[in-house]
């Protein structure tokens, strides 16, 4: 059951930004998360303010440049169908297809899916961790089978989005407003490892909001895909993924950006991984070594050893099958 | 919410009607309370944000089956609760209220979506469908038909959310693969697990539809 | 766990069969495809369920659970919540009337409604009824309560260790453990000339239906009626009644709809007795249902098992002998966790041990879960044999086959009345193609295909006692009462296609009151796969009867002898004379007596015999080795029921078998965080049922049908349990076959199957 909330549904952005700069105001775009949360009370809401009538935030347009411009409240579905998104950015269509159950994607958006709260069982569930400002991470010695193996420092949660990795392998930057006014963020550097800010997942100051996301023109020769591997085979959160953009020139890489999902509290882009493709012809031979990259530095827990070798596993087969020619670029 | 409706701006604007008086005529427990008449003769208001403080019930107009309904609603109040403890629609099952099984789906302007997962007041103005509204009269429409005829159901709980998922899938996809079945249903949770009785009906139901 | 589904105490029995009634031959209805009888309430929304109910005046009740798996109220202050919005009464221990005895009588109860002593996170603690739901939970986070916390265990290991705190005065053994023994263990192994050797574990498995547990309660004076969602509405009556020290006849119980039990549902719950006294205390009714999260908690499980399996067998696949130990625990209050039924009579074999350990720990009670105990022994029994094929040279099947018993070893070696093993194995394996699959290359690739299968048997046949009533109008149309509950089976339809049979009357013509202890005949709680075997032949008796009135009336009017008529359509007809025919709405008795009444009973079962269910179950998967994902591809499942009574309903139930064990086998599993005894993973999310997208579109069913003419008249076993069995276990055998690394510990899932492949160096 929910807790009482007061709720207000302004008619312009420069309203929702005034109402969400207010202590204890949550903005609720889809609502999917934000009421599962509230639910749980892994936080409380003083008002929802609800964006539904922000006719601005909606929209998946091509821009001048050539890339695209998602308003935040496109949802997942409307992204993973659009014809733009599905031709140019595979990453991104499948990144949101892959997400949640269909009904959940007619009605979560992109700002909601790259803003949620980390799936975490001791986060959601009724125990004070040090997410929510108690002393302890729970996963740490708990039950940490779905956790994290990069970035944990004190909190190891994973970041739950499946569309955030693609628009970070895209480059995508975030707009955020807040009644002060509106500021650029490059979406790699949205998010935050715990080890910076155990109590937040994004650099969003109190009151801002992600109003859209732009992403730039896919560069030439780019070939890219989600895969995403769960326990159950929909509506389930990534045990890991990978969102790959790679560029192939000549027979031989010119640009790769792989980033991982379901292994860090972050969407966690693998350098490594990225440079041992880097002139290198996308084969069989090379996807193995990017595989083995891209674990390097991985740190699981005791639970979680298997998902250094999902991600290996998971890095080889996405980067074998955008190998085969038969991939859409 | 109310910009393309006068009707609806009126009923949701709060200085259009007293809201003391609605208050006073309601039992005081309830929370959202159908009105039973539209609020003819309201005075014009200028379309003002819907605001409601936590536990004050605001006007809300939903469209249900075709039907308009003026409601007060709590802020906190989902379509779900609304739908069945308001309005008396039982069809619609609530399985979870958290969004995790699908047995609340409903359609929104035509979309499947869980109506547990929605405020009522974000229903407002939209054109919500249930369960009971696919019927003709006392006929079954065909979607429910297809799921008669194929025993795609065993105790049924689920089976209503699970129809307007298959209804919202063929109203988008009229002829759907066997594939885009799967996944068009994945977002019902079937216990008793009938699936692959509700693959046949939702088959059987894109035919059914086609011969209307 | 034998015992789960005889009532307690003295089986009541039933006088004998009223009416004369041989097996069938062909029949007309019985045995057709025929969709539900109330389809159109299910899928036009109409049907009522508990969780629709809804009264005048009527109040919301909430249920405040304690969130600690080992804890003692020191004390709880309700007076915030007493004085909040809409707020009508606060229930605890102690106020009146709710010092209630619960998990058994008297002094032998293991607790009580509301306990001090507080054994697993989702003991029940205080509820609170008031004019609205989100009241009544507002309510609960006003409530205070001041708990001590206590060390708890949540492994039967840890609850047997030395200084383990105890969780009952008696400590935390539920009985010493269970042994059966036949022959001479060690000649069997020392004649066997291959041993294979396991141990293998299941995870707690959670029921999870859809429609969370709850009642609505309405007192009229001293007579309470209540509408609960329950597969068994005499279990609830006679529960809510002792625990209220009310007269049977002054408690009325209706389920009608119910949204699905496998078992979870067969017994009366706290929140029944909960909502009855809350609805005293405020002299309102009272609705009261759980939260799903709290459902989790409850309302039961399958609890988790660790078996020891040891099998010898000679070259050609005889088995010398099974050693099996298992280790369960019922949880936090006393209930079943055996699973060595299986291990003992599954397969000839003449030196057999069989060990069922049953220990109390800190995490919610078990209920039967469908086939309570038998996923679990096929788990371990059937993986265990694979493995001994493999090592023998045999092919799976093969070597069941060579140990089909005809004879119950566990039951003194009674005979069946039909035994198709032989025939689940020979026929399962033909439709699958399983030579063909079994010679089939697995693949060179990171996905390789494997197959696998396992077989079962289920030990209740059902019995007595049940009484049905058949009433024929003088229109033609009938009414049946029976006090079975539908729980999705199909049981209504089933019965009323027994009625058509006999009485030769369209099934829309035919109304149905059942599960109401008001209104309708005694009928045990519908689970077991025992509601067809028990009550359909009662149902005959009663057809039967009023058919043998109808001719009777009809032969005075046609002046033509009794045995010589029949039923056809509407009429009676004369066998010798197919010209002589009377409507039926013409006989003249039927008009005079306005209705036709039959009483019918059910018999006991044939002396010196076992009645018992078959399977076979096939499964074909692939395994993606460089993730550890499985798919499971085709299903078919060969099972031996006796008589199908409806094709259809029959075939969807198997199917639902099929997918109740692939959930078993591939996604479920209970979490509990060792650190503070809670489980993290109590909603639909975290514990994970199968989607649309996890079972095969290709589930193929096939039913062996033997012609048992000696189980019941109507020749129809039980078919819920035995279809879901062997199933989890078949989709290990495949996963085994598909990637040569066996998953002992279910679910099988990426992190348990990846971790393993990279352990003998497959990955990477």
């Amino acid at each position: 059951m929910l807790p009482s909330f007061s709720y207000a549904r302004p008619r312009t952005l420069k309203d929702a930004l005034t109402r969400l700069s207010a202590s204890g105001a949550h903005p609720h775009a889809g609502g999917t998360d934000l009421l599962g949360c509230l639910r749980d009370g892994v936080f409380d809401a003083r008002e929802v303010v609800s964006l539904s009538d922000l006719a601005e935030l909606r929209g998946i347009a091509r821009t001048k440049d050539g890339g695209l411009r998602i308003g935040a409240l496109a949802t997942l579905a409307e992204l993973a169908r659009h014809p733009d998104v599905v031709s140019r950015y595979p990453v991104l269509a499948q990144g949101a297809a892959a997400a949640a159950s269909p009904q959940l994607r007619n009605q979560g958006t992109v700002g909601g899916n790259v803003c949620q709260r980390p799936r975490c069982w001791y986060f959601r569930g009724d125990f004070l961790c040090a997410r929510k400002g108690g002393e302890l991470c729970y996963a740490e010695n708990g039950e940490n089978e779905y956790h994290a193996i990069f970035g944990g420092s004190g909190c190891h949660i994973v970041h739950p989005s499946d569309t955030a990795p693609a628009l970070v392998a895209l480059g995508a930057t975030a707009v955020v407003a807040s009644a002060k006014g509106s500021r650029r963020v490059p979406m790699e550097k949205l998010f935050v490892l715990p080890a910076v800010d155990i109590h937040h997942e994004t650099v969003l100051a109190p009151g801002e909001l992600v109003t859209e996301i732009l992403v730039p023109p896919p560069p030439p020769g780019a070939r890219s895909l989600y895969r995403k591997v769960r326990s159950r085979a929909a509506w389930d959160f990534a045990l890991a993924g990978v969102a790959a953009v790679v560029s192939v020139a000549d027979g031989k890489v010119t640009n790769a950006r792989l980033v991982l999902s379901g292994v860090a509290p972050v969407p966690w882009r693998v350098p490594g991984a990225e440079r041992a493709l880097a002139g290198k012809p996308l084969d069989a031979a090379s996807a193995a070594v990017a595989a083995r990259a891209a674990v390097e530095g991985a740190a699981p827990l005791a639970g979680n050893g298997y998902k250094v070798d999902l991600v290996r596993g998971v890095v080889e087969e996405a980067l074998t099958v955008l190998a085969t020619p038969a991939t859409p670029a | 919410m109310g910009s393309d409706k006068g009707d609806d701006d009126r009923l949701d604007g709060r200085e259009g009607v007293s809201r003391r008086g609605f208050l006073g005529s309601v039992v005081p427990a309830a929370v959202g309370v159908a009105v039973a008449a539209e609020a003819e003769g309201a005075p014009k208001a200028v379309p003002a944000e819907p605001v409601a403080k936590a536990g004050e019930p605001l006007k809300a107009t939903l469209r249900v089956n075709g039907r308009v309904h003026h409601v007060l609603v709590e802020p906190r109040a989902t379509l779900l609760s609304v739908l069945r403890e308001e309005l008396g629609l039982t069809g619609t099952k609530p399985g979870c209220e958290r969004g995790e099984c699908g047995a609340c789906t409903v359609l929104i302007d035509g979309v499947p979506r869980y109506s547990c997962l929605t405020l009522a007041l974000e229903a407002s103005g939209k054109e919500v469908t249930t369960v009971e509204g696919l019927m003709n009269g006392e006929e079954l429409g065909p979607t429910q038909r297809a799921f008669a005829e194929e025993d795609a159901f065993q105790c049924g709980y689920c089976t209503p959310g699970q129809v307007m998922a298959a209804e919202g899938l063929l109203r988008a996809n009229p002829s759907p693969a066997l594939d885009e079945i799967r996944l068009g249903m994945s977002g019902n949770l079937c216990r008793c697990g009938a699936y692959a009785h509700v693959f046949n009906a939702v088959a059987k139901a894109a035919e059914l539809r086609k011969g209307r | 766990m034998v015992e789960l589904y005889w009532l307690q105490g003295a089986v009541p029995e039933t006088a004998a069969p009223t009416a004369e009634m041989p097996p069938w031959g062909e029949t007309k209805v019985v045995g057709t495809r025929q969709p539900r009888v109330d389809a159109y309430e299910r899928v036009s929304g109409s049907a009522v369920y508990p969780r629709d109910f809804t009264l005048p005046d009527m109040l919301h009740a909430a249920l405040l659970l304690c969130p600690h798996p080992h804890a003692r109220v020191k004390a709880i202050d309700t007076s915030a919540a007493e004085k909040m919005p809409g707020v009508r009464a606060v229930l605890t221990g102690r106020s009146p009337g709710a010092d209630v005895p619960w998990y058994g009588r008297g002094d032998k109860a293991a607790s009580r409604l509301f306990d001090d002593h507080l054994r697993h996170e989702g003991d029940e603690v205080a509820a609170v009824a008031a004019e609205t739901p989100d009241q009544a939970f507002d309510a609960l986070r006003a409530i205070r309560v001041t708990y001590e916390e206590l060390p708890f265990v949540l492994t039967p290991e840890a609850a047997l260790a030395k200084g383990a705190p105890s969780l009952h005065a008696w400590g935390n053994r539920y009985g010493e453990p269970s042994v059966y023994e036949r022959g001479d263990l060690a000649a069997g192994f020392a004649a066997a000339d291959a041993v294979v050797e396991g141990t293998y574990s299941t995870a707690c498995e959670l029921h999870a239906p859809m429609e969370v547990h709850g009642s609505v309660a309405k007192w009229d004076g001293s007579r309470l009626t209540v509408w609960d969602t329950t597969q068994g509405v005499f279990a609830v009556q006679q529960a809510v009644a002792e625990a209220l020290k009310l007269p049977l006849a002054h408690v009325r119980v209706i389920g009608p709809y119910m949204g699905g039990g496998f078992g979870s549902k067969l017994e009366g719950g706290k929140y029944t007795v909960m909502a009855a006294l809350l609805a005293r205390a405020t002299a309102r009714p009272v609705k009261l249902f759980l939260t799903r999260e709290q459902e989790f908690l409850v309302t039961g499980n399958r609890p988790a098992n660790t078996m020891k399996v040891r099998v010898g067998a000679k070259k050609d696949g005889t088995l010398t002998a099974i050693d099996y130990h298992s280790m369960g625990s019922g949880g936090a209050y006393p209930s079943g966790a055996g699973t060595a039924f299986l291990a003992t009579d599954l397969y000839t074999c003449p030196n057999v041990r069989a060990v069922d350990e049953n220990v109390a720990i800190n995490a919610g009670r078990a209920r039967p879960m469908r086939a309570p105990g038998f996923p679990q022994g096929a788990w371990a029994l059937e993986q265990a044999l694979d493995e001994l094929a493999g090592k023998l040279g045999l092919d799976p099947v093969a070597l069941r086959l060579k140990n089909v018993p005809t004879v119950s070893q566990r039951r003194g070696n009674q005979p069946y009345t039909s035994t198709g093993l032989a025939e689940c194995l020979r026929q399962g394996a033909k439709a699958f193609g399983w030579d063909e699959a079994r010679a089939r290359a697995k693949g060179t690739g990171p996905v390789r295909k494997g197959v696998g299968m396992a077989a079962a048997l289920w030990g209740y046949g059902g019995g007595p006692p049940s009484t049905a009533i058949v009433k024929l109008f003088t229109d033609g149309s009938v009414n049946l009462n029976m006090g079975a509950a539908d729980i999705g089976t199909g049981t209504k339809t089933v019965m009323a296609m027994v009625v058509a049979e006999e009485l030769a009357v369209p099934l829309d013509r035919i109304q149905i009151e059942h599960a109401d202890t008001g209104t309708t005949e005694y009928a045990s709680p519908s689970g077991g796969s025992k509601t067809v075997p028990s009550d359909s032949p009662a149902v005959r008796a009663a057809a039967v009867e009023v058919r043998s009135k109808l001719l009777a009336l009809a032969a005075e009017e046609m002046k033509v002898p009794v045995a010589d008529l029949a039923l056809d359509g509407g009429s009676v007809v004369s066998r010798k004379d197919p010209a002589k025919k009377l409507a039926v709405t013409a006989v003249p008795g039927l008009q005079r007596q306005q209705v036709l009444v039959g009483v019918g009973t059910r018999g006991p079962n044939a002396e010196g015999k076992v009645v018992s269910e078959f399977a076979a179950h096939f499964a074909e998967v692939e395994v993606n080795e460089r993730t550890g994902e499985v798919t499971v591809t085709r299903l078919v499942a060969a099972q031996e029921s006796g008589r199908v009574m409806n094709r259809l309903t029959f075939e969807n139930q198997v199917r639902g078998g099929l997918v109740m064990g692939l959930g078993l086998g591939r996604t479920e599993e209970r979490v509990l965080d060792r650190q503070t005894g809670k489980m993290v993973n109590a909603n639909w999310h975290d514990y994970k049922i199968p989607t649309a997208l996890d079972v095969p579109a290709a589930q193929e069913v096939l039913s062996v049908d033997p012609k048992d003419t000696l189980c019941n008249t109507t020749g129809a076993k039980g078919v819920g349990e035995p279809a879901t069995i062997p199933t989890a276990a078949a989709i290990a055998n495949a996963v085994a076959n598909a990637v040569g690394v066996r998953v002992k510990d279910s679910p099988i899932t990426p992190p348990r199957l990846c971790a393993l492949l990279h352990a003998r160096g497959k990955v990477g």
